[in-house]
């Protein structure tokens, strides 16, 4: 390392960031077993997705392995709320877990209640809900006035 | 001579980001033990039976899937707390399992791979005699 860097160039900052992108580079090369980099605390059950188009909103929760009896969905305003209950132990596929017996238990098991917040052009009324490899789809269509409209623009001559 | 160093530095620092947002999710495991097998199962919500990879690769065992039916052009992401694709996670394992007796079955966005043992790892029970 240069003994002359002035001050513009030395960034004791910029430096422990760069050598936590170096440490995560090696990780990378060395082993899958990386901390995972999210906004989402690890356990957040279901993890949530929101998208729109011009004439609905899209909402996917991602649940894999539940039991549809057991999930509660409901919109109330524009207040998309899940409750439930997953058990884990069943995609073993074993009688009688016994939980001595489990190495590693990430995935989640138990109660759980999420909800989230739709843009105000949704229309409650209009809703379908799918479940999919583990996913759950919720379409929710825009109220007539909200949705987006193509203005055609005229050459005035 | 400081700045070269920085001309040398810059293009890693560019790289890094692009990296960072290729790498796949790592799926949350549950692995549990029988007296016959091993049983690993993983939460891979969005990937199908047919986007699932199971290798063995000497003793190391890779699981990879991708979530195929993603949202189409027109879906413009407002709140995003899942990123990426593909999923990805390896374990390495001992000799002690019946390789081609492995089994793998993908349900609901949970996949579940059972690791028979070989005939001679089973547990035996131990008589102790009273001399």
């Amino acid at each position: 390392m240069p003994i002359n860097w002035g001050l513009e160039f030395f960034d004791p900052f910029r430096e422990f960031e760069r050598l936590q992108e170096e440490v995560d580079r090696l990780l990378q090369l060395t082993s899958p077993f990386i901390p995972i980099r999210a906004a989402v605390a690890r356990g957040t059950f279901p993890v949530i997705n929101i998208g729109e188009t011009s004439d609905s909103v899209l909402v996917y929760l991602f649940a894999p392995g539940i039991e549809l009896d057991k999930i509660d969905l409901s919109i109330e305003g524009n207040i998309l709320s899940i409750s439930g209950e997953r058990d884990a132990t069943k995609a073993l596929k074993v009688e009688n877990v016994d939980p001595a017996r489990y190495y590693r238990q990430e995935r989640f098991s138990g109660r759980f209640t999420r909800a989230v917040t739709l843009p105000d052009s949704i229309d409650p009324s209009q809703v379908e809900a799918t479940y999919q490899n583990g996913i759950i789809k919720v379409k929710i269509g825009k109220k007539e006035e909200k949705k987006a409209r193509r203005i055609e623009v005229k050459a005035s001559c | 001579m400081a700045e070269k160093e920085t001309k040398e530095l810059a293009p890693r620092e560019e790289q890094a980001p692009a990296l960072r947002r290729e790498r796949p999710m790592i799926p949350p495991v549950d692995i549990y033990e029988t007296e016959e097998a091993l049983i690993l199962v993983a939460d891979m919500p969005g990937v199908t039976k047919e986007s699932v990879e199971v290798k063995i690769d000497e003793n190391v065992l890779h699981m990879r899937g991708e979530i195929t039916d993603l949202p189409g052009e027109d879906v413009e992401p407002i709140y995003v707390e899942l990123r990426g694709n593909e999923y990805y996670r390896a374990f390495t394992i001992g000799p002690e399992f019946d390789l081609d007796k492995i089994e793998a079955s993908m349900e609901a966005g949970v996949l579940r791979i059972y690791l028979p043992k070989v005939e001679a790892e089973k547990p035996r029970k131990i008589e102790i005699k009273v001399a």
